[in-house]
């Protein structure tokens, strides 16, 4: 089990003084608690002929690490203990259980020796669910010992040593099937990663900056012309000047006109550079959320319907829709600005140590300390960012649930308590936008008292130069003032830039943990293809649970002919739909196979498959479309004469033509109102038109009157041709015709037969057909 | 592998698979069993310790040599209806304690506190060291009621929960359970660090 489960040196001492050998131990795990409840460390070890459990006392100073959080070097630092051993003999030991308690287990024992009035169970051991896995793998070899009095290497082979630590650094893998340290992960930045989008969009992008670069040069230009030039050069009468503008003379009126028409050419060209620029930022912004939310959406479809479980719809829906918009308009707006601004500071600041570097001093000082200040304060903008976020999410789901769940909230007359609870979560975003809000201000006050106190500075210190007749003109000074003035903007912008980068990474982060999800079902590269199925099914060994170590479905074994019909009963939360959910590939089983025609479903091509298992599930879903459309779902090239063939059989052609629109009637979401025996219908012709060699009934009838049962078992008589159907009944009269029976209980086939079989056998099915036909008769009626 | 737990316990169990003719009658009785609820109290019912660790008991003449005991509002009201059930998978349900305080002797109450420790078993943060938020998990790194604890939650949905406004309920990749009793107990700089999850 690689070194995290290695038995310490000190219990290998205690073991040999009992004659217990290294090479004796079959197999050990380690546990992580006592019987009293606490945290401690102990071992299960497992040898032909003994069962030990080893236990230390409880160490308070030791730190007890859970899955993903674990480091190897940690682990080999543990120290060493005082170990106590208990021995039980293998023969003497019954049978080995683990009790699930709420997040974890309790090993126990029974003996054969039978004790009056007391049932022999003896606690042996505890241990939280981190060791769930291990101590079953303990269980199951006991099992097999008892049962061979013998293990072959076989059985002691571990499924697949799964390495569990990072090798780079030691740190644990948070999930064992996707080996990706934490740390050592590739360090592509979220800010590259999102700016990868934008690639196809280079040449726009390049003349963007050239717009700003033009921009940025002209600014530089301005105070220039503005301060010096107009102040000391023409005001002043500068002979030189006109000479270097060659028109020597006296024209100092010509010069002024020249240079206002400089000026005046400047700020037209800032204009429709300005213009230019926002022109390309309208064409790359749609495109880029477009392709950013058309790759979200493509990545919820890949995932496994596990994904969706996990999940809230509101919370979901901000991802798509809020998140991308989010992500571009930083970089479309934000990034280019960024550029044109830190390049306007950078020269400015050149020009202005050029003119006069002690002023160009006082002007700048700050701006290294406002840099400062706001990247230590980034995280905390990230945390409020992260909180609105979450409480947006929170009103997002309560606002869906609400909607979703209208009818039960009118018909139990709770509008004013669901406005309560409304209320609460909108106050929550309320108060998270307001701290935002607060926090953003304290920030911009930051960078606006530095900004004045600067100019303030340069004004008396500048003027004091003049005073002083230092060599220093009055243009220089307004100048500087005007650079120092410029610099504003883009330091206010910084400011805002910073707040705005947090928002968008933020976003960028919950998209690609969307777009990095990785399926739980996955297609092998090399599927097979299979064009046509026959429909026969086998499950070998099946044991499937939806959260690890919790099986609902153990060890089934079953074989449907092409063919037939399979009928499936049991109690609720047997694992009747778990089955067919296995056999339609919507989880994958945990252990065992499933055959289709001999072929391992995981081996089937996902469009295959998908072409030729159909279900019809207790949920029915009607989309938003006609009635045609929703029947032809899963093939949209079905002629009329089809579609309508496929209602007659599913008994929705009667219906479906009493709707003023007929086939045409749109309905779904936005639609007319179909009741659920109706849905149940339209489901079961999209099914049938989808012309599946297996065609999966869970409960497909369940709201459907008794008279269209009738009609539509009479079509699946007509259907089983050339079809395998499985279908799943509380009500057993909808099996009538199924070939076979099972019955599921706690996971676990109990019965199998054909009605007369199980009859025959005065079983669960028996009773069960007892009560439907005596006890839940109308008495007197019949 | 679990599902043989009920074989090993068919001693307990009542058969469900009835050999005999379909009995009407026993069967409607079973059904008014099954919408009747029994109240355990100290004059209808003798717990007792096993020798194994676990709890037996007597009611009305019943014998069961083990039971389970769960409780029913296990975050609002833990002493409150105690449900004290078969040990099989099924579970069936054998009798309600309204009250563990009031109900039972105390004696009984021990026991069945001591069971129910080992059931659910959470430990308390008492102290966050630190939290790190990376690539979709996040790493707890606390001190508990049980001793230090380093664990891994999923981040996006469902790992923490709020139980009440200022109580949380955090649970690993793994299923196992973090609490933490108070938020407001917590310092400034450990709010800080859990703002992520208010």
């Amino acid at each position: 089990m690689g070194k995290k489960n290695e038995i310490p040196s000190g219990l290998y001492r205690l073991l040999a003084g009992y004659h217990v050998k290294k090479d004796d131990i079959i197999a050990h795990t380690e546990t992580d608690m006592n019987l009293e409840g606490e945290f401690a460390r102990g071992y299960v070890i497992l040898t032909e002929k003994k069962l030990i459990v080893a236990t230390s006392e409880p160490d308070r100073t030791e730190v007890y690490q859970f899955k993903g959080a674990g480091n190897l070097r940690d682990l080999h630092r543990q120290k060493e203990k005082v170990w106590v051993a208990q021995f039980y003999s293998v023969d003497e030991l019954e049978r080995l259980e683990v009790l699930r308690t709420v997040c974890g287990g309790v090993l126990y024992s029974t003996s054969k020796k039978e004790m009056p009035g007391s049932v022999p169970d003896v606690q042996l051991s505890a241990i939280t669910n981190m060791k769930m896995g291990d101590m079953l793998r303990i269980v199951k070899l006991f099992d097999i010992l008892k049962e061979k009095k013998t293990l072959t290497e076989e059985d002691i082979k571990e499924e697949e040593e799964q390495e569990e630590y990072c090798p780079k650094c030691g740190t644990m893998y948070p999930d064992k099937d996707r080996k990706i340290c934490p740390k050592c992960m590739d360090r592509r930045s979220i800010f590259v990663r999102s700016l990868s989008y934008f690639a196809p969009y280079k040449l726009k992008i390049a003349l963007m900056m050239v717009c700003y670069v033009i921009t940025a040069g002209l600014n530089l230009v301005w105070p220039y012309l503005s301060g010096t030039i107009l102040y000391d050069r023409i005001l002043a009468k500068d002979e030189h000047f006109l000479q270097i503008l060659g028109i020597p003379g006296m024209k100092f009126v010509t010069a002024l006109g020249l240079i206002v028409l400089t000026m005046l050419l400047t700020k037209i060209t800032l204009q429709a550079v300005g213009i230019l620029q926002g022109i390309m930022t309208a064409t790359i912004v749609p495109d880029v959320v477009k392709e950013m939310k058309t790759e979200v959406f493509r990545s919820m479809g890949r995932l496994s319907i596990g994904f969706y479980n996990k999940r809230q719809t509101g919370s979901l829906m901000t991802r798509v829709l809020s998140d991308a918009e989010r992500v571009t308009g930083f970089f479309i707006d934000g990034l280019p600005y960024l550029f044109i601004n830190v390049l306007t500071i950078i020269a400015t600041a050149i020009v202005m140590f050029m003119m006069n570097w002690y002023l160009a001093i006082l002007a700048l000082i700050f701006v290294p300390i406002i840099f400062t200040i706001s990247f230590r304060l980034m995280p905390r903008l990230w945390q409020f960012y992260g909180r609105r976020h979450r409480a947006e999410r929170a009103m997002n789901s309560r606002l869906n649930d609400n909607l979703t769940g209208a009818r039960v909230v009118k018909a139990f007359g709770q509008q004013e308590s669901e406005m309560g609870r409304f209320d609460k979560n909108n106050s929550r975003v309320r108060s998270a936008e307001i701290s935002l809000m607060h926090f953003d201000n304290k920030f911009f006050a930051l960078y606006v008292i530095f900004e004045q106190i600067a100019n303030v500075v340069i004004w008396g210190v500048g003027s004091y130069f003049i005073l002083s007749g230092t060599n220093m003109e009055f243009g220089v000074l307004m100048t500087f003032v005007g650079y120092a003035q410029q610099l504003n903007g883009p330091l206010d912008f910084m400011s805002w830039l910073f707040r705005w980068f947090t928002e968008s990474m933020n976003s960028a982060q919950r998209i690609f943990e969307i777009i990095d999800a990785v399926p739980e079902i996955t297609e092998k590269p090399d599927s097979v293809h299979m064009e046509t199925i026959r429909g026969d099914i086998r499950l070998k060994n099946v044991t499937f649970g939806y959260e690890p170590n919790k099986p609902v479905l153990k060890k089934i074994n079953l074989k449907i002919e092409a063919g037939k019909m399979l009928g499936i009963v049991g109690r609720s939360g047997a694992g009747k739909s778990t089955l067919v959910n296995l056999i339609s590939r919507l989880y994958d089983p945990q252990e065992g196979e499933i055959f289709l025609d001999g072929v391992n479903i995981k081996d089937i091509a996902f469009r295959d498959l998908r072409r030729n298992v159909a279900m019809v599930s207790q949920e029915t879903y009607i989309f938003m479309g006609t009635v045609a459309e929703n029947i032809a779902y899963a093939n949209a090239e079905a002629s009329r004469e089809e579609i309508i063939n496929a209602a007659v059989l599913a008994s929705a052609h009667d219906f479906i033509c009493r709707m003023p629109d007929g086939y045409d009637t749109i309905i779904g979401s936005s639609g007319r109102n179909l009741s659920g025996g109706e849905r149940q219908r339209i489901s079961i012709a999209r099914a049938i038109l989808a012309n599946p060699r297996i065609l999966i009934l869970d409960e497909a009838t369940a709201s459907v009157d008794t008279e269209t049962e009738k009609a539509i078992q009479a079509s699946i008589n007509l259907l089983i041709k050339d079809r395998t159907i499985i279908s799943i009944a509380h009500r057993l009269s909808t099996l009538r015709d199924a070939d076979r029976l099972v019955v599921l209980d706690n996971g676990e086939i109990t019965e199998e037969g054909t009605h007369a079989e199980l009859v025959e056998k005065k079983g669960t099915y028996y009773k069960l057909k007892e009560l439907q036909t005596k006890a839940l008769a109308l008495r007197g009626v019949e | 592998m679990s599902g043989k737990v009920k074989k090993t316990l068919a001693g307990t169990e009542k058969d469900h698979a009835d050999p005999e003719e379909f009995d009407l009658e026993k069967m409607e009785k079973e059904t008014e069993e099954m919408l009747r609820l029994r109240f355990i109290t100290k004059e209808n019912a003798v717990f007792e310790r096993t020798e194994g660790g676990f709890v037996s008991m007597e009611i009305e003449g019943e014998i069961y040599p083990r039971v389970q005991v769960y409780r029913s509002f296990p975050f609002t009201d833990p002493d409150a209806y105690i449900s004290i059930r078969e040990p099989d998978e099924k579970a069936k349900e054998i009798g309600v304690i309204k009250n563990l305080r009031k109900d039972v002797s105390k004696e009984t109450r021990q026991m069945l506190e001591e069971q129910l420790r080992l059931r659910y078993f959470t430990p308390k943060i008492e102290k966050i060291i630190n939290i790190k938020d990376e690539y979709g998990f996040a790493y707890f790194d606390v001190l508990t009621d049980h001793g230090a604890c380093r664990f891994t939650i999923h981040m996006g949905g469902g790992s923490v929960v709020n139980l009440s406004d200022t109580r949380l309920m955090i649970t690993d990749l793994d299923g196992n359970r973090f609490e933490i009793v108070d938020v407001t107990k917590l310092s400034a700089p450990e709010l800080k660090k859990l703002d992520l999850f208010l």
